[in-house]
């Protein structure tokens, strides 16, 4: 075929749009709902598994030292434990600053404390934060087999809920998507379908008068895609919209903010990019294919 | 030239033998109508023509080609060496009478320069100079079978393949439609007009094939009352 021929059923493609707007409209609500679906859920996952991310970064694993530990034996504690594997942060908590500490949570006890003189009972320990949490008994049995070390507090129960959760939040995001996914190809296929259907009278005529099954896809083709895209640019604005509210929403409430942490809810310019290209290309894939799919039928005359 | 040799075709849903061992032969540059009532096989006929369907037994050519034997992908090919004119006209609604005239000519992919200059002048053929622009919507019954037939010859085919031309238009309409036609085949195209309006036959006379119950059971020369 010449150039101009595939011009022409380009702008074929893009004239049936406007020709056929009842149903390049309804086309463009299902596509346009069924991305918003999948879109937003997909975002919505993200943020759970950031925030479940950023409570998990909270840990805190207390090495409590030997009573007897010297001063040069602390701090070279401080450099292997820094070295060590599946370690993020290591601060040392003197036995100094934990009785402060104490003293300062614990002012109704000042007389007890008084009777206790110079005579400090905590011992000295260093705090550490582990990168991943899913690690933290090798990491444990690591620190236990360490010189010095008297004992440890770790939040083992916490550690488990979180992985737990953090199992089921990917299983459920993963059954939700896909769910949505085939639930929106049902209807997407069903819409596009009933718009080829009104058309195929249209179908019929050209095959009798000698079109090719690629000439009379091609404008198909065409319309499907740009359908698709507007939906998918419309998507595009929604998304941002609505994500920049609830963020803004979320901001302003200083308890949920407390609990998730700042930084754990996922800034809508990191994720601007490939969340305007999937809708796009989603929405051109699903609507350009949708509609050739659905002409096949209706070519056999 | 259309050549049908001992041609039968059976529906296979319903068992129906619609066409039952036929010959039949319409050389080329010939007019010839194809009369018979509702049910005689008519209708069958022109699908058979078109490769709509296949015939259960027997050999149909149409235009050089064997419609028995030939691929699936051959026939776009095939179908434009015909001009096809259906009773209910079937135009493309969304395009203007101009375009679709010059749709036949984009999908032989013809020059641009040849559909502009060609498009105009088949439409001056029938008349409807006035009406380029127009959307079939806005044209009567009568205008918007006069642009099937521009489709139809727009082309340069062959064959013309007119099934019940007359059928939705005007009787003063139909005689015209049928002159149009006889002025196609004096330029030396072939055309097959079906029509069940036997008043129109009578008219013009002609190669007249009469089928009924599937078989021909009449195809001779009859003189027209406008000839006497």
């Amino acid at each position: 075929m010449k150039l101009s021929g595939i011009r022409y059923l380009i702008k074929q493609g893009v004239d049936n749009v406007w020709k056929n707007r009842v149903m390049a409209f309804a086309s463009f609500c299902v596509l346009l709902v069924s991305l918003l679906l999948v879109g937003i859920s997909c975002l919505f996952f993200l943020n759970l598994n950031s925030i479940i991310g950023g409570i998990e970064n909270k840990n805190e694993v207390i090495i409590y030292l030997q009573d007897d530990t010297s001063d040069q034996q602390i701090e070279e504690m401080g450099r292997e434990l820094e070295q060590m594997d599946n370690i993020s942060s290591v601060s040392f908590y003197s036995k100094e600053e934990a009785f402060a500490d104490l003293q300062a949570d614990m002012l109704e006890y000042e007389v007890l404390f008084e009777s206790l003189g110079d005579d400090n009972p905590l011992p000295d320990a260093y705090r550490i934060r582990v990168a991943d949490i899913s690690r933290l008994s090798e990491t444990l049995s690591m620190l236990n087999s360490m010189q010095n070390v008297d004992r440890i507090r770790a939040p083992y129960d916490f550690v488990n809920v979180l992985t737990g959760l953090r199992r089921i939040v990917s299983v459920v995001a993963l059954a939700v998507v896909v769910a949505l996914v085939i639930v929106s190809m049902v209807i997407i296929s069903n819409t596009t379908r009933a718009s080829v259907f009104a058309r195929r009278r249209e179908i019929s005529i050209m095959k009798y008068v000698g079109a090719t099954n690629a000439f009379i896809r091609l404008p198909f083709f065409v319309e499907g895609m740009l359908t698709g895209l507007m939906a998918g640019a419309m998507a595009t604005v929604i998304t941002w919209f609505t994500y920049d509210s609830l963020v803004d929403l979320l901001k302003q409430d200083a308890d949920i903010l407390s609990i998730i942490g700042v930084g754990s809810i996922i800034s809508y310019n990191d994720v601007a990019l490939p969340v305007t290209l999937a809708y796009l290309g989603a929405g051109a894939l699903v609507g350009a294919i949708g509609s050739v799919i659905s002409t096949r039928k209706h070519l056999k005359v | 030239m259309v050549e049908l040799k001992n041609v039968s075709v059976t529906y296979q849903t319903t068992g129906i033998q619609a066409l039952n061992n036929i010959s039949l032969k319409v050389n080329d540059g010939e007019f010839a109508f194809v009369v018979g009532s509702s049910g005689a096989g008519k209708s069958t006929l022109i699908k058979l023509l078109l490769k709509e369907i296949d015939a259960t037994s027997g050999v149909v050519t149409v235009n050089g080609y064997n419609l028995t034997s030939l691929k699936r992908r051959r026939v776009p090919e095939f179908r434009r060496t015909i001009g096809v004119v259906f009773q209910d006209f079937r135009l493309i609604e969304t395009m203007t009478v101009y375009e679709n005239i010059a749709f036949v000519l984009r999908v032989i992919d013809a020059p641009r320069k040849y559909i502009r200059k060609r498009v105009p002048y088949v439409i001056s053929l029938v008349g409807l100079q006035d009406k380029a622009a127009c959307y079939p919507r806005e044209l009567s019954g009568g205008e918007q079978q006069r642009v099937a037939l521009a489709r139809a010859l727009v082309n340069d085919p062959a064959l013309i393949i007119a099934d019940e031309p007359t059928g939705n238009i005007d009787p003063e309409l139909s005689y015209e439609m049928v002159e149009l036609l006889q002025g196609i085949n004096e330029c030396g195209t072939t055309v097959l007009m079906v029509t069940h309006a036997h008043e129109l036959v009578r008219h013009f006379g002609g190669r007249i094939i009469n089928i009924n119950s599937g078989s021909i059971i009449f195809d001779e020369m009859v003189g027209g009352n406008h000839e006497a």
